[in-house]
């Protein structure tokens, strides 16, 4: 058996591409059958924030998870939070590997290793959900600590807990939104019976950025230091599947975004492809001449790395070596650059880019898109920093900005690179082989190419997003129902999957895979953090200044 | 247009390798790989002396290490012109 994409319908069913955009429709469709009253996704589980000592008070597992619920009727209502689990991983692993056996991986292998990485995955989730690493504080122990105290945190959506306090004050008498103040006592009983507020001594502010690092974490220990249990993980660790699955499900989070804030949505796309544009024009030709001025690397090394390092990756790596026909050993050999690097980028931005520039969240969401190689890693990155400038902010104003705008951020930046790549290397095709080597006989270059390097889980992702403004637009009555089932999809099924892509893609990142490559790396290093990552700040900070997402309740 | 061959085209780590069921060629660079394909129909003697054919090369992905086939789909097709 072979794998030559000859027709454009060649690889449907044979890559991982692919089978991101079946999945992700897969469970887009399941949840637009809400519209029609069925619950289609409601079994998803999804964990839960939990309180040490609480738990131990009293342990059970409908403490740490719970059924998702599509809304819109009761059929998992009594469903035990542990069989909803043990339901989403058996959906899960048969689809991934229904999709593993048309990829023509080993099946067996890519279900035990899916399976023990699910579980790793939902180890961690649940682990990074106690409340003292992911608990915000509330609105009152932020603005009024004096009356409420400092230490009061919230369980569930901030927003929730607040209107839940003023609620139980109101019940007590005291209207705080007609400008009475409770004492401290009132203020103490009010909090008490609010069903999602905690005290505690302590707590980080983590918000969902902890259960990501942890993820990260144990992937990373588990690549490098336990080397033979990541080869075995290694048959179902699919960082770039999971993700494009989970950018699938972005789009339907958002197409629902885009309902409430369309004018935002749609700069936030448009500076996004301007922003890369201009980027695109700056950073390979000085990555390409620095590579040959002064590293003196050849031709189609510093062509294949210029790509890897400028554009997005192992993606543009792999395209750029077989637009100039250069032979395979040179992208495999930078690739192993990138991912290694695109780990260390995944690390440092987030914390870098928050604690620089805590109030221009959707320029670092962007120059993020511009910076992180691979897929997976400027999604992971995004996630990370989302959840990190959301916390922070909110921890330090009472403000709470809408989350995943500063993700999206990212994820748009780097889906117009991705688009772009197939258009690039076509251009690079036609100077290669009619300037460059101008081999006789090699009579054209197919623009078919152009299609066979489209990332098709684009399409999954705009479908996705287009068909919730279609809805928004022509059929506003459906919007309820239509996003009971959405929101099952869109948050912990997508959230699930960026999970699964931070545990896989720490497990086949070993850094030990740096040694030997020598100018390669160095360049790469000067290029990446010398070059890229200050003009994409300078780029996304010229097309996305000022913009900051909505306000949470306004 | 369908080409008048088809092949599929491998690197085994030293060269370039067209084949189909009917022939194999071999070459260090691809211009080498095109003479050997050239050197081959010739020798066959199964098109006259002056045709011009066009050969299809698709690249088969499955030879791209498993671990990098998730990034990307594609590496390269190509078409030759040549005149016997």
């Amino acid at each position: 058996m072979t794998a030559v994409n000859r027709k454009w319908t060649d690889g449907m069913l044979r890559t991982e591409d692919w089978w991101a955009v079946w999945l992700g429709l897969i469970m887009f469709f399941a949840g637009m059958l809400s519209i029609w009253g069925i619950d289609a996704v409601g079994w998803m589980a999804k964990p839960k924030t939990w309180e040490w000592t609480s738990f131990w008070s009293d342990p059970s597992w409908g403490k740490l998870l719970a059924v998702s619920h599509g809304g819109t009727g009761k059929a998992y209502e009594s469903m035990h939070p542990l069989i909803s689990l043990i339901v989403t991983w058996l959906i899960f692993a048969a689809l991934t590997s229904l999709g593993a056996y048309f990829q023509k991986l080993n099946v067996k292998k890519f279900f035990l290793g899916f399976t023990c990485i699910f579980f790793i995955t939902w180890t961690a989730w649940v682990a990074g959900h106690e409340a003292h690493f992911k608990a915000l504080k509330t609105g009152q122990s932020i603005t009024q600590s004096e009356i409420y105290g400092s230490n009061v945190y919230c369980t569930t959506k901030v927003n929730k807990c607040t209107k839940q306090i003023n609620k139980a004050l109101k019940n007590d008498g005291i209207d705080v939104s007609a400008g009475q103040v409770p004492t401290q006592e009132q203020a103490a009983a009010a909090v008490s019976k609010s069903k999602n507020s905690i005290t505690m001594a302590w707590g980080l502010q983590l918000g969902g950025g902890f259960s990501y690092m942890l993820a990260l974490a144990v992937g990373l220990i588990i690549g490098n230091f336990f080397k033979g249990f990541a080869g075995f993980l290694s048959a179902a660790a699919k960082p770039e599947w999971f993700i494009k699955t989970a950018i699938v499900y972005l789009g339907i989070k958002l197409g629902l975004m885009t309902m409430k804030a369309t004018g935002f949505a749609v700069e936030l796309a448009l500076a996004g492809a301007a922003a890369t544009f201009v980027a695109y024009l700056m950073f390979w030709p000085i990555v390409y001449t620095l590579g040959r001025k002064a590293f003196k690397l050849r031709r189609d090394a510093s062509a294949v790395l210029s790509s890897g390092i400028s554009i997005c990756g192992v993606s543009a790596a792999i395209a750029t070596a077989g637009a100039i026909r250069a032979k395979p050993i040179l992208p495999v050999a930078v690739s192993m650059l990138i991912v290694v690097f695109a780990m260390s980028e995944l690390v440092v931005l987030p914390a870098f880019y928050s604690a620089v520039a805590p109030d221009q969240p959707i320029v670092n969401g962007a120059a993020m898109g511009m910076t992180v190689k691979t897929d997976g890693a400027d999604a992971a990155a995004g996630a990370i920093l989302d959840e990190m400038m959301v916390a922070n902010h909110y921890s330090k104003t009472g403000v709470q900005w809408e989350s995943d705008w500063i993700l999206s951020a990212a994820i748009l930046t780097k889906i117009w690179i991705d688009v772009f790549i197939g258009v690039w290397a076509f251009v690079l095709a036609l100077i290669w082989v009619y300037k460059v080597e101008r081999k006789p006989g090699e009579s054209h270059v197919k623009v078919s190419e152009i299609w066979f390097r489209f990332p098709k889980f684009v399409l999954g992702y705009f479908i996705a997003w287009m068909f919730y403004i279609g809805i928004a637009v022509w059929f506003p009555d459906a919007i309820k129902a239509a996003t009971s089932g959405a929101n099952v999809v869109q948050s912990p099924m997508r959230k699930m999957m960026f999970m699964l892509t931070f545990v896989a893609i720490g497990v086949i990142t070993d850094f030990s895979k740096l040694k030997g490559m020598g100018k390669l790396a160095v360049l790469y290093a000067v290029a990446l953090f010398g070059i890229i990552a200050p003009i994409a700040y300078v780029v996304a900070f010229i097309f996305h200044r000022g913009m900051t997402p909505p306000i949470v309740g306004s | 247009m369908k080409a008048d061959i088809e092949l599929h085209l491998i690197h085994d780590g030293n060269r370039w390798v067209g084949r189909n069921d009917r022939l194999t060629a071999k070459g260090e660079e691809l211009s080498d790989l095109d003479s050997d394909i050239r050197r081959i129909l010739q020798q066959s003697g199964e098109y006259p002396v002056g045709s011009k054919l066009t050969v299809f090369m698709g690249f088969d992905f499955d030879t791209i290490p498993t671990w990098l086939r998730q990034y990307h789909t594609h590496y390269f097709n190509r078409v030759l012109s040549i005149e016997l």
